[in-house]
């Protein structure tokens, strides 16, 4: 059994009178402190997965264990707590809050975690010693995102998951973000998810999940990730 | 109005904030309602009461002399202004009736035509033997046309056949003497007779007023002057309608609702034209790139404008006509008839002027704000309003310039003093709902407290007697009541009216009480509680009074001697009395003007039983218990509950509607930010204080600032609710408490409310991409 494991996991939604499978019938399974892509065009469930193991959602039937305990079925109690210990969250739209500044953004997870580390050095590693007491509206896209990760990192989860990290940034700068997010869990040892449409950046990790129609079309282990330099989009 | 479409867009618009639009509708309807509720009870009065005074025919004013002449008579009609005047009788009568009730009795000439009944059933047979009975009176004793009633008058008891029942003038407001606050029919009415139907107890027709009709542009002060030298020293005063009990009870009626219809509005106009100022910044802001699409498709300024405008006017219109539909309807018919008037009609009538008047003002709370609101936008053209809202920016606030505290603030605290700093008009606006919620609780159960304290006050410290009897005063005298010997204490005091002139030359008459300078039984005390002792050398006066007059002390008022001229007094003393305003000195005093000391009443304070014996004795007219009279006066402060309980809802409403606004503009506003916190691993309890704790800084301050506000309102509703109280509306410590946990109450239950619809916030919110 992995670090995170899916074990026939569905997730429906009901719109009106038709159900539609978001995810449908999932199985994998994730080693600590790898660094995976979830792949697949928009629809494809991609999101609807990553609430799952995010713990914002909870599965219609089928079993999510992450980290030796079950997840799947726990209150809404329980899936906060989950979030709060387990869970680093980094944002399409960074989603900073705007009347903190940076250094406090970061800080806010210490204040939630048992066990975080220090906020300032956390800046420090995204590069952003020189910007910590500006507020979120000050900052470029790429900056803000730095902040994001620092934030997702300083509450010292086990999971780092990433929703589409660079969709919002120019190529260069989410070239520069993604090994950020690269080096940064490698150095503190975390599982890191990202999820994205984005092919390319999938040959930077080490499990590629590929997704369709709320299903996995492909898991693709790669021997020797790229380097983020030599990926081209 | 609008073009369609924008119209339909304008419907929709409220639609998707609707809890703001509904805010500010009731807001708008409330502070109609107040305003043309209580505007409506003033101007109904008013009204009937004037028509009533027409009908009647009431006098200008009366000159009490004893038995005028002839000559008097014809000098009063001779002087500038004096249109009619004609001799009547009054005097209070027992009757024989349950409850020994009291009939004020006015003879009138058979050819009168000034101060006549106001009609209901029967007839007034001029010349006959029958009387015309108050019908109020008549309808809680169940007294009939034809039926027989008795009275007492000069000792002799007189049968006479009620032949109409009808209301009078100066009984439109009455009470019995100054122990009662409120009418009350089962013990005190009036009764018109022929001045011949009392030829049996006197032996012959006698009349003590003279009544004057003057033309309407005259100056009154000037006839009450001649009228004085005209009539000379049998004079005993001189009374002017506005002065005369039952007028001027109603003109303060009047007064004090004139002044609530100005106070209480004021407040739900301010919270209005805030909602309306945060609710349509809001939808500004957030449809600024409508205003441009507007714009680009060639919507002139002016028409973009006038859109944004009618939000405020269509929902302050609204709710204008809303309120002016309920307010006179439900408040007002509703307050009229608590008021216990007798007046020939209740029909409600409203002040449109007024309304009209209001009516503008909402429309600048509400349409006016929303035009200044939008103006802004308008000048930056359509390229500008099209490109990306700025961000959202961050402030870095005062509190950070100290950095020791600054940083040992939570991240939660540093971000709810951040949002507070950011939004402070919320703030603002929230911390005045509370404030009026606070302020208009807090006056209501004060003028509850300090009504039914007026009883306590007038017969716990300044009377303490047992028992006062009311003598006969044809049979005693003072040599006789001091060599009573009962079992007690006794205090003569001779209650009375006396004609005087004031300073600035106005005639009036006051009542005067005399009694003797060492007083066991009568303990006054200035405002700060300190006894004051009767002067030797001059009078002392209430406070109430002083202040009315503007007097102070060492001032010199002129009193009316009997069958004499005026002679001056120094105000020498100045005490507070609660119930009971006048004019107060000493029986040696009094005698030293040339007087003669004829007590009217006894006060007794019995060591051991009540002397039964005494108190049937030939000399006692009426005896009241301290008991009975302080029920009386305390019970009269039941009708105030209403009022309390009407308040207390108003003021609850103000602090509902801001609080829920505030509340859920809070976090509407930050929805994504709320879910982003929640997916970050916030539990709800946490996100919600984050919201709610504004809330209740706004409610901490708001309590604060409506202690003060309440105790404006407060001084000023006791000191219009009624002339003859001094109420000095000092707010206490337990109502202060009570308010401010009723305010902390309501405002709980609207958090109670905004937590539970901030359980709805998706948490996915936080995924989806920037609007």
């Amino acid at each position: 059994m992995g670090f995170i494991t899916f074990e026939n996991v569905e997730r429906e939604y009901h719109i009106g009178e038709s159900i539609i499978k978001a995810v449908d019938g999932i199985n994998f399974n994730i080693s600590r402190g790898t660094f995976n892509v979830v792949l697949g065009q928009s629809g494809a469930g991609k999101t609807t997965l990553l609430n799952l193991l995010g713990g914002m959602d909870s599965p219609t039937s089928g079993k999510i264990v992450v980290n030796g305990k079950e997840i799947s079925g726990m209150s809404e109690y329980k899936l906060t707590e989950y979030r709060r210990t387990q869970i680093g969250f980094v944002f399409q739209f960074y989603n900073l809050v705007p009347n903190l500044t940076a250094l406090e953004n970061v800080q806010l997870a210490e204040e939630i975690c048992c066990d975080p580390l220090d906020a300032r050095d956390m800046l420090r590693r995204v590069g952003l010693e020189n910007r910590m007491d500006n507020f979120p509206s000050q900052l470029s896209g790429g900056e803000q995102q730095r902040v994001s990760i620092a934030r997702a990192l300083a509450k010292n989860p086990q999971i780092v998951l990433c929703d589409e990290p660079t969709g919002a940034l120019d190529s260069e700068t989410g070239r520069k973000v993604l090994r950020l997010i690269r080096t940064v869990s490698n150095d503190l040892g975390k599982t890191v998810i990202v999820v994205t449409h984005n092919a390319p950046i999938s040959e930077m990790a080490n499990v590629v999940l590929h997704m369709r129609d709320g299903k996995i079309d492909k898991v693709q282990f790669n021997e020797h990730p790229k380097d983020v330099e030599e990926i081209v989009w | 109005m609008v073009k369609g479409a924008l119209f339909k867009k304008s419907l929709r618009d409220m639609q998707k904030s609707k809890s703001q639009f509904i805010s500010i509708f009731i807001m708008a309807t409330l502070a109609v309602f107040i305003m043309t509720g209580l505007d409506s009870i003033w101007y109904t009065v008013d009204k009937h009461a004037d028509a009533m005074y027409e009908s009647t025919n009431l006098s200008d004013l009366w000159i009490t002399v004893m038995n005028p002449s002839e000559q008097q008579l014809w000098g009063v009609s001779r002087i500038d202004g004096v249109d009619l005047v004609e001799k009547r009788f009054t005097i209070d009568a027992d009757t024989d009736l349950p409850g020994d009730p009291v009939l004020h009795v006015y003879a009138l000439d058979d050819r009168s035509t000034l101060d006549q009944p106001e009609l209901e059933e029967g007839m007034f047979r001029k010349g006959g033997g029958g009387v015309v009975l108050d019908s109020k009176f008549a309808e809680v004793h169940k007294l009939k046309l034809g039926d027989y009633i008795s009275i007492k008058i000069n000792g002799k008891w007189l049968r006479l056949q009620v032949d109409g029942l009808a209301l009078s003038s100066e009984h439109v407001f009455a009470v019995k003497n100054s122990a009662s606050i409120t009418p009350n029919p089962s013990e005190y009415g009036f009764a018109i007779v022929s001045t011949g139907a009392l030829e049996s107890a006197y032996g012959q027709k006698v009349y003590n007023q003279i009544s004057v009709k003057t033309t309407s542009d005259i100056d009154s002060a000037q006839v009450v002057q001649k009228a004085g030298e005209v009539v000379g020293d049998e004079m005993i005063g001189i009374t002017l309608q506005k002065d005369s009990s039952s007028v001027s009870s109603v003109n303060s009626r009047i007064q004090q609702f004139k002044t609530l219809s100005v106070v209480f509005p004021m407040l739900f106009l301010l919270v209005t034209a805030l909602i309306t100022q945060s609710t349509m910044t809001r939808m500004i802001e957030n449809q600024r790139s409508q205003i441009g699409i507007l714009k680009a498709l060639g919507y002139s300024k002016h028409s973009i404008l006038w859109h944004y405008t009618s939000y405020g006017i269509i929902v302050g219109v609204l709710g204008s006509i809303f309120g002016l539909l309920t307010g006179p309807n439900i408040f007002g018919r509703i307050m009229v008839l608590q008021l216990n008037l007798t007046l020939n009609s209740y029909s409600l009538k409203i002040n449109y002027g007024h309304f009209l008047f209001v009516l503008i003002l909402i429309l600048m709370c509400t349409g006016g704000v929303s035009f200044s609101a939008c103006r802004k936008l308008l000048s930056d053209t359509p390229a500008v309003l099209l490109r990306d809202k700025p961000p959202k920016k961050g402030q870095h606030i005062f509190l950070e310039a100290i950095p020791s505290l600054w940083q040992k603030m939570k991240f939660s605290s540093k971000l709810i003093a951040r949002n507070i700093v950011k939004n402070k008009g919320r703030l603002i606006m929230s911390t005045i709902g509370v404030m009026g919620c606070t302020s208009v609780i807090i006056s209501a159960l004060t003028v509850r407290t300090t009504l039914s304290g007026i009883s306590d006050y007038t017969y716990g410290t300044t009377f303490i007697f047992d028992e006062k009897v009311v003598l006969d005063t044809t049979k005693t005298n003072s040599r006789y009541l001091k060599n009573l010997e009962l079992d007690g204490i006794t205090q003569q005091i001779e209650e009375s009216a006396l004609q005087v002139i004031f300073p600035d030359g106005s005639h009036k008459m006051e009542p005067v009480s005399i009694t003797t300078g060492e007083s066991p039984l009568v303990h006054l005390q200035d405002i700060d509680g300190n006894p004051v002792a009767l002067p030797e050398n001059g009078i002392l006066m209430t406070r109430k009074l002083c202040s009315e007059r503007d007097l102070n002390k060492d001032d010199v008022i002129q009193i009316k001697l009997t069958d004499k001229g005026y002679v001056s007094v120094p105000i020498v003393e100045i005490a507070y009395i609660a119930s009971g305003q006048g004019i107060y000195m000493t029986d040696t005093y009094w005698e030293s003007l040339g007087e003669t000391f004829k007590p009217t009443a006894l006060m007794i304070k019995w060591n051991g039983e009540p002397d039964q014996k005494f108190l049937n004795n030939d000399i006692v007219e009426d005896s009241a218990t301290r008991e009975s009279m302080q029920d009386s006066l305390s019970s009269s402060v039941g009708v105030v509950n209403f009022a309390v309980i009407l308040l207390i809802i108003l003021g609850s409403s103000l602090a509902f509607v801001v609080l829920y606004n505030t509340g859920i503009l809070n976090f509407v506003e930050r929805t994504r930010d709320l879910a982003t916190l929640r997916v970050l691993g916030f539990h709800h309890s946490e996100i919600k204080y984050l919201v709610l704790i504004e809330n209740y800084l706004s409610v901490f301050l708001g309590i604060l600032a409506g202690i003060p506000v309440g105790r404006f309102i407060s001084w000023i509703i006791a000191s219009s609710i009624d002339e003859r109280l001094d109420l000095l509306g000092n707010i206490n410590l337990r109502d202060v408490l009570i308010a401010g946990v009723m305010t902390m109450f309501f405002a709980w239950i609207v958090n109670r409310i905004i937590a539970d619809k901030m359980k709805e916030i998706d948490i996915f919110e936080a995924l989806k991409s920037v609007e």
